[in-house]
């Protein structure tokens, strides 16, 4: 049978098929609309930070400690991921920041439509620091980017020491890993911190990792001269209003 | 499950491409999955069998190819497979590494069924 004379043609045969190649990002869609929510920090000249980690290592606590630490400095609002309920929501307003809830239902993720929607309801152009808390989950946040400048982990230290051999994705897409609840590491004796600086390390980036304890007696010392430093080098114009007042006092 | 989302992402993108072409349904998409694109093949193949019902590609066979890891090492150069979770250099050890392939998701390649008097058009 050949295609010249017409006698491969039967029914079955009348439709042909073409093969195209493509060569597309399977989250380009997403991937546009984070390009543009990027846009709009940069015009108005916020930094974003998204903040991942498992349920429970403590990102809400972390983000009211670094709140009451840096609110008379920094202008900072908070865009909360929840499957349900919106107390993480509440807790960050009782500090006086704004909050924006997003309820993702069954969603596992936040992704950049989530967050455009969100943007919507948020003046950013009062704002200096942007934290989106991302829903409670070491695996599907990992693949969407949200828009953010920087990605955040924390791992806790009542969770296992090996976690970025275990979610390397997660782990290996972070500006910065945040060993949370430290002031625990007295009584764990089965976390190490240097096994887990080594599956950090193991991952083929240079990403810092820190001690953080935002609860009893907070200290966010590392924490915050990261933040700091992130802000000056995303704004090298910007002085926090304390290095302002010091030098008009000096 | 966030295979879900990608899966929808998946099946629009497939869409867009077959109307835009002017196909009559869509018989195979092959995408790239790498290990390290946070993706589990079998959950997004799972996710496929129940969200292409009703659309253009109810009957299309859905082919994921995965290579494995492999990384370029900064300090030395050198170039060479990994696992996900060791992507140190295998040579000098060093770990600034970059991944030059395992962290695909894409759609590489289409096959439409074309109506035979657009096809005979375009021949």
């Amino acid at each position: 049978m050949c295609q010249t004379c017409g006698c491969a043609v039967t029914p079955e045969a009348s439709n042909t098929s073409v093969a195209i190649e493509v060569l597309q990002d399977l989250l380009s869609a997403n991937n546009q609309v984070a390009a543009h929510n990027r846009e709009h920090f940069d015009q108005h000249g916020v930094l974003a930070i998204n903040l991942m980690s498992s349920p429970g290592a403590g990102k809400t606590a972390l983000l009211e400690a670094t709140i009451v630490a840096l609110r008379d400095r920094y202008r900072i609002a908070v865009i909360e991921g929840d499957l349900e309920t919106d107390n993480d929501a509440a807790r960050i307003r009782a500090h006086g920041v704004p909050a924006i809830q997003i309820t993702t239902g069954t969603a596992c993720h936040l992704d950049a439509g989530l967050v455009h929607r969100a943007l919507h309801d948020l003046p950013l152009a009062g704002l200096d620091l942007l934290f989106i808390e991302n829903v409670g989950n070491l695996v599907c946040p990992a693949s969407f980017d949200l828009g953010q400048h920087r990605n955040v982990t924390l791992l806790s230290v009542t969770e296992g020491d090996d976690k970025p051999a275990k979610y390397p994705v997660i782990f290996r897409a972070s500006d910065l890993v945040v060993l949370s609840k430290a002031d625990l590491l007295d009584v764990l004796e089965d976390f190490d911190p240097a096994r887990a600086a080594a599956a950090l390390r193991a991952l083929g980036r240079d990403t810092p990792m820190i001690h953080t304890a935002a609860r009893r007696t907070p200290a966010l010392g590392p924490w915050l001269d990261w933040l700091e430093r992130e802000l000056c080098a995303w704004r090298p114009v910007a002085r926090p209003r304390s290095m302002i007042a010091a030098a008009a006092g000096a | 499950m966030h295979e879900l989302s990608v899966c929808q992402a998946l099946l629009g993108q497939v869409a867009d491409i077959a109307k835009g072409r002017g196909a009559s349904a869509v018989d195979r998409i092959t995408i790239e999955v790498g290990p390290l694109s946070g993706i589990e093949p079998e959950l997004l193949a799972s996710a496929f069998a129940i969200l292409r019902a009703g659309s253009c590609a109810a009957q299309a066979l859905l082919s994921i190819e995965s290579t494995g890891v492999s990384i370029s090492c900064v300090g030395c150069g050198a170039q060479g497979p990994a696992a996900p979770n060791r992507l140190v250099c295998a040579v000098c050890g060093g770990f600034r590494t970059r991944i030059i392939a395992g962290d695909e998701l894409r759609l590489r390649r289409l096959e439409l069924r074309m109506p035979q008097s657009r096809s005979a058009l375009t021949a």
